[in-house]
């Protein structure tokens, strides 16, 4: 597929790509725009500048807590992973996405018997 | 503490922005490395690394948003939450509004009155380029009017100094009967330079204001303008106002225009009805042709710095001009023959510049020192009041504990507790803030009325203006935050499981409330303190009294040669009304002085006295014109030689004084205590100043300028003040209005067109001229007031906590055999655990404010062992008597029920 034609992330869903991947186990920044880049395979253009402002936003929400420590290339960097709220938000997101892609099937006729 | 937690919060955030500087680095420093092995250069690498986040600014910039927005969601929630939980205890919340209303709405009141009086700049062209010149040093002048006086031609050379002015002008305030049509009224007008106007960059309302031309020959341009605020009120705001006819001392004046609306002329005390220019003085101060003389000091001089002068460098670079001056003065041929050491001292005169962009004025001359401290006394109040918010919400919180341990169980963090008191503290100042605003202009109005009453005519406003709303917006936000930082300290500090598990209050909470009502006990102990010096101050000036009689007398004063009267017919006249008031039958006895009593003001000169020796007095004399049954009347006794008679009086007309009365001051000062008699003065000092005015008598001491003076002084024959006009003191029978009415009647069948001014009871005048210190003493007096009631409320608020709490403990005494009175004993100690200290240290701040308050005290010290003592004692007996309800309820603790509530 050509890059542009990857549509842009809708509202909302670049927080739960980001506890979805930080559930996984506990990443730093470029770390989860690594996986996003890789899960969505050029599917969704993410812009990394969003990246950071979401991040922090969840940490502020108590989602996310962050820690610094060493990295994979003996560097510091700051890890972020899933607080006990963020794992029962996650499950919500989820849960309520599925309603969602289930009903939007069901309208347009996928899912009838 | 607000430092504190200042800092913290700084360093906080200074922290979270290095921590974001460091997390942006490595992600971009990764992504450049992955570029790098896509094989760019380093340069290619970081550009588009940055490109592909949009730049780190950028992100920074959104993230701070998040941060905010966090914050700001936050703080919403906490105000919503704070306003339900105080609208849960209406009473409590009702309280502590209350307090913060009463503290941020007189001091917000108080600050208006400063703001207007002392800080305000006039509504002028860049007012804060304006300065007085005050000429510092000897002046061989004599002088009339209030402070800071020079001469007319002084000004209009000054004027031509345009490297270092862009103009000068000068200005006297005089009293006149003024009319515009109607009856004559006393009025104030302002009589100035032509360049008045110009110079202060003010324009007309209406037709033109005065120019240079209107101040040439004198007496040829009978033009004035009239105060907008006149031309309203009195003259129907008419747009045909230009070449109407004014009257101004029985002369006909034109008037050609109207002043801009807004502007009151440059004395905030005094608001003149018109402008008239210096070369018609003589018209607007009778008697006066001199104004061209340098040798008379009458006006204030006021300049607008040239752009780019600084009042040091224009004051430094005058040196020159003015010295030259002085030279040129002394070698006129006119020059007063004077002594060598006052020639020297004229030579050594400087100019000094004054800032003025707020003008001049006596009335701040005279408010400024008790302003500072009513607005220092308004400030202690409304800390108390802070201090008396934080108590309750002290108490407010132990008993809310168990809800704050809940939330912190719950996750919520300290800070964010500490955030929610905040929260609550900021809602109740804004509400006392918006109360204490609301109430503010009924209070200016009471201040203006106590403290400027008798100043007919000020330019003062007791709306609210924006500088009061800024002063109640800051004031009422910095009480929020003061009345909740220790119970936000106090929230953050408590632990989960110690909250939960604790039935009372702990410990801590009860230390810091011990804390606070020992600082409110110090800060009340200022406040009664200060009444306590102010009453005594006004109590010893009324004990001390003006030293003449003062119950069953009225005064009033008329100005003949202001109704158009030349001095001989004043004098026939001033003799007719004489003997008309003693001839009314509510008329026992009447006196007659020129220079008006207890006003400020007094004619004044420095004399040569001649005994056995030749000298000059080292200061300026007080001096007036006195009737012989002025002693008799006044109650002021002859204690040496003999009083005036009618052979003094007819001589005193055709030769001037020639006999005189000093003051026992005067014997003491001047004589060292010897007989006085047969001595000699003369007005004025210099080598060939005559001393031939022999001493006759001499009179017991009584008050002139005011009671706080006590000075030297002497008297001539009525006669001798040249035909001016003069004031009435009359002993009269009966009850006061009816005495006044019957004197009007026995006045106005002679001069049915002359105002008779300050026409009162002379116990009135008395009181009149006492005002600041009676404002002072009732001010601090409803505030000390208001400050016990504030810190006995916390007192027995904090007794009644720690009672409840040592319930138990006070039980087991009793069950042991204590007795009732020890109970109570325990109790009242720990109450005066909080009010010695609270006194030790109030003590120390009254002695820190002595300096300040110094200046308006008479007659004691600032820290006065009575005054101080009282306070105290007053202090420790109502501080007792709020411990000892908690106390009694101590003593009534039944063992048995106290130990099973457990």
């Amino acid at each position: 597929m050509k890059p542009n034609s990857r549509f842009p992330i809708p509202q909302g869903t670049l927080d739960m790509f980001i506890l979805q991947i930080v559930s996984l186990e506990a990443a730093h920044g470029y770390g989860i725009a690594q996986r996003l880049e890789q899960i969505s395979r050029s599917v969704v253009q993410v812009n990394q500048g969003s990246l950071y402002p979401a991040l922090h936003r969840l940490e502020q929400k108590g989602w996310l807590k962050a820690k610094w420590r060493e990295s994979e290339t003996g560097r510091e960097a700051k890890f972020y992973e899933l607080t006990a709220a963020g794992k029962k938000q996650l499950a919500a997101e989820k849960d309520s996405w599925a309603k969602l892609a289930g009903a939007v099937r069901l309208i347009f006729g996928e899912g009838e018997p | 503490m607000m430092r504190r937690a200042w800092n913290w919060a700084r360093a906080r955030r200074r922290k979270l922005e290095s921590d974001l500087e460091r997390e942006l680095r490595y992600h971009v420093e990764r992504r450049m490395q992955d570029f790098e092995r896509e094989g760019l250069n380093a340069g290619e690498a970081r550009r588009r690394a940055l490109a592909e986040i949009g730049g780190v600014e950028q992100v920074r910039e959104e993230v701070r948003d998040e941060w905010l927005a966090r914050w700001a969601r936050d703080f919403a929630y906490d105000l919503r939450y704070a306003a339900r939980s105080l609208a849960r205890t209406p009473a409590f919340t009702l309280t502590a509004v209350a307090s913060l209303a009463l503290g941020i709405g007189s001091a917000a009141a108080i600050y208006s009155m400063v703001d207007q009086v002392l800080l305000h700049a006039l509504p002028v062209r860049d007012p804060q380029r304006l300065v007085l010149v005050d000429w510092d040093g000897e002046q061989v002048a004599s002088g009339f009017g209030s402070w800071d006086l020079m001469s007319y031609p002084i000004c209009r050379e000054m004027d031509k100094q345009k490297q270092f002015f862009d103009g000068v002008f000068c200005r006297a305030l005089t009293r006149v009967n003024f009319s515009s049509g109607g009856e004559f009224e006393p009025e104030v007008i302002e009589v100035v330079s032509g360049n008045y106007f110009g110079v202060l960059g003010v324009g007309a309302a209406a037709g033109r204001v005065l120019a240079e031309s209107d101040d040439g020959a004198p007496g040829a341009s009978p033009v004035a303008v009239i105060s907008y605020d006149y031309w309203k009120l009195r003259m129907g705001g008419a747009r045909d106002i230009a070449g109407r006819k004014i009257w101004i001392n029985r002369q006909p004046f034109t008037v050609v225009g109207v002043a801009a609306e807004g502007f009151r002329g440059v004395d905030v005390g005094e608001v003149p009805v018109a402008w008239t220019p210096a070369a018609m003085s003589a018209e607007a101060i009778p008697g006066f042709t001199e104004y061209l003389s340098p040798r008379q000091r009458w006006m204030q001089v006021l300049g607008r710095l040239a752009d780019g002068m600084t009042r040091e460098r224009a004051q430094v670079g005058l040196g020159p001009w003015f010295r030259a001056m002085l030279d040129e003065d002394m070698k006129r041929a006119d020059f007063p023959k004077v002594s060598a050491e006052t020639r020297r001292e004229y030579l050594a005169s400087k100019l000094v510049l004054k800032g003025a962009a707020q003008g001049h004025s006596s009335l701040r001359r005279r408010l400024v020192k008790p302003l500072w401290v009513l607005m220092a006394a308004t400030g202690v109040l409304l800390g108390l009041a802070c201090l008396n918010v934080s108590g309750l919400f002290l108490a407010r919180g132990s008993a809310r504990e168990r809800e704050m341990g809940t939330r912190l169980a719950l996750g919520a963090s300290r800070g964010r507790l500490g955030r929610g008191c905040l929260a609550d503290s900021l809602l109740i100042g804004a509400a006392g803030g918006l109360l204490g605003t609301a109430a503010a202009p009924v209070a200016l109005r009471g201040l203006i009325a106590l403290l400027a009453d008798g100043q007919k005519g000020t330019a003062l406003n007791a709306a609210i203006d924006g500088r009061l709303l800024g002063f109640a917006v800051a004031a009422s936000v910095a009480a929020g935050i003061v009345s909740g930082l220790a119970p936000a300290w106090a929230s953050g500090r408590r632990g989960v499981t110690e909250a939960l598990r604790e039935r009372g209050g702990t410990a801590g909470g009860a230390r810091l409330r011990r804390a606070i009502v020992t600082g409110q006990m110090a800060l009340t102990l200022v406040l009664v303190a200060e009444a306590a010096l102010f009453a005594r101050t006004l109590e010893r000036l009324m004990t001390k009294g003006p030293g003449f009689a003062t119950a069953g007398m009225v005064t009033f004063r008329v100005e003949p040669t202001r109704g158009g009267y030349t001095a001989g017919q004043t004098r026939r006249l001033m003799e007719r009304l004489e003997e008309a008031v003693r001839r009314s039958p509510v008329t026992v006895s009447v006196g007659v002085e020129g220079v008006p009593l207890l006003t400020g003001g007094s004619w004044n000169d420095p004399m040569t006295i001649q005994t056995d020796r030749r000298f000059e007095t080292d200061r300026d004399m007080n001096l007036n014109a006195v009737t012989p049954e002025f002693f008799p009347t006044m109650g002021i006794r002859i204690v040496a030689g003999r009083n005036f008679d009618e052979r003094d009086e007819a001589k005193a007309e055709d030769a001037g004084a020639l006999v005189a009365i000093v003051n026992e001051a005067f014997v003491k000062r001047y004589m060292g205590g010897r007989s006085p008699l047969g001595a000699r003065i003369g007005e004025g000092t210099g080598p060939d100043k005559k001393a031939e005015i022999e001493i006759v008598g001499v009179m017991s001491d009584f008050s002139y300028r005011g009671i706080r003076e006590e000075s030297e002084m002497a008297v001539f024959p009525f006669r001798a003040n040249g035909g001016a006009g003069g004031t009435f003191y009359v002993k009269v029978r009966g009850a006061g209005p009816a005495a006044m009415a019957a004197l009007r009647d026995a006045v106005r069948r002679i001069a049915p067109e002359l105002p008779m001014l300050d026409f009162r009871t002379v116990d009135e005048q008395v009181d009149r001229s006492l005002t600041t210190e009676r404002a002072l003493a009732s001010l601090a007096e409803s505030f000390s007031g208001a400050a016990l009631a504030l810190s006995l409320v916390g007192l027995y608020g904090v007794m009644s906590f720690v009672v409840a709490r040592r319930r138990k403990e006070i039980g087991i005494r009793m069950a042991l055999g204590a007795r009732r009175g020890s109970a109570v004993w325990l109790v009242m100690k720990d109450a005066l655990a909080m009010i010695v200290p609270g006194a030790a240290a109030g003590l120390a701040a009254v002695w820190g404010m002595g300096r300040l308050v110094e200046a308006v005290l008479y007659g004691v010290t600032p820290m006065d062992a009575g005054a101080l003592g009282a306070a105290i004692g007053l202090l420790a007996l109502a501080g007792l008597g709020a411990a000892a309800i908690p106390a009694r309820r101590a003593s009534g603790v039944d063992p048995a029920e106290a130990l099973r509530a457990e």
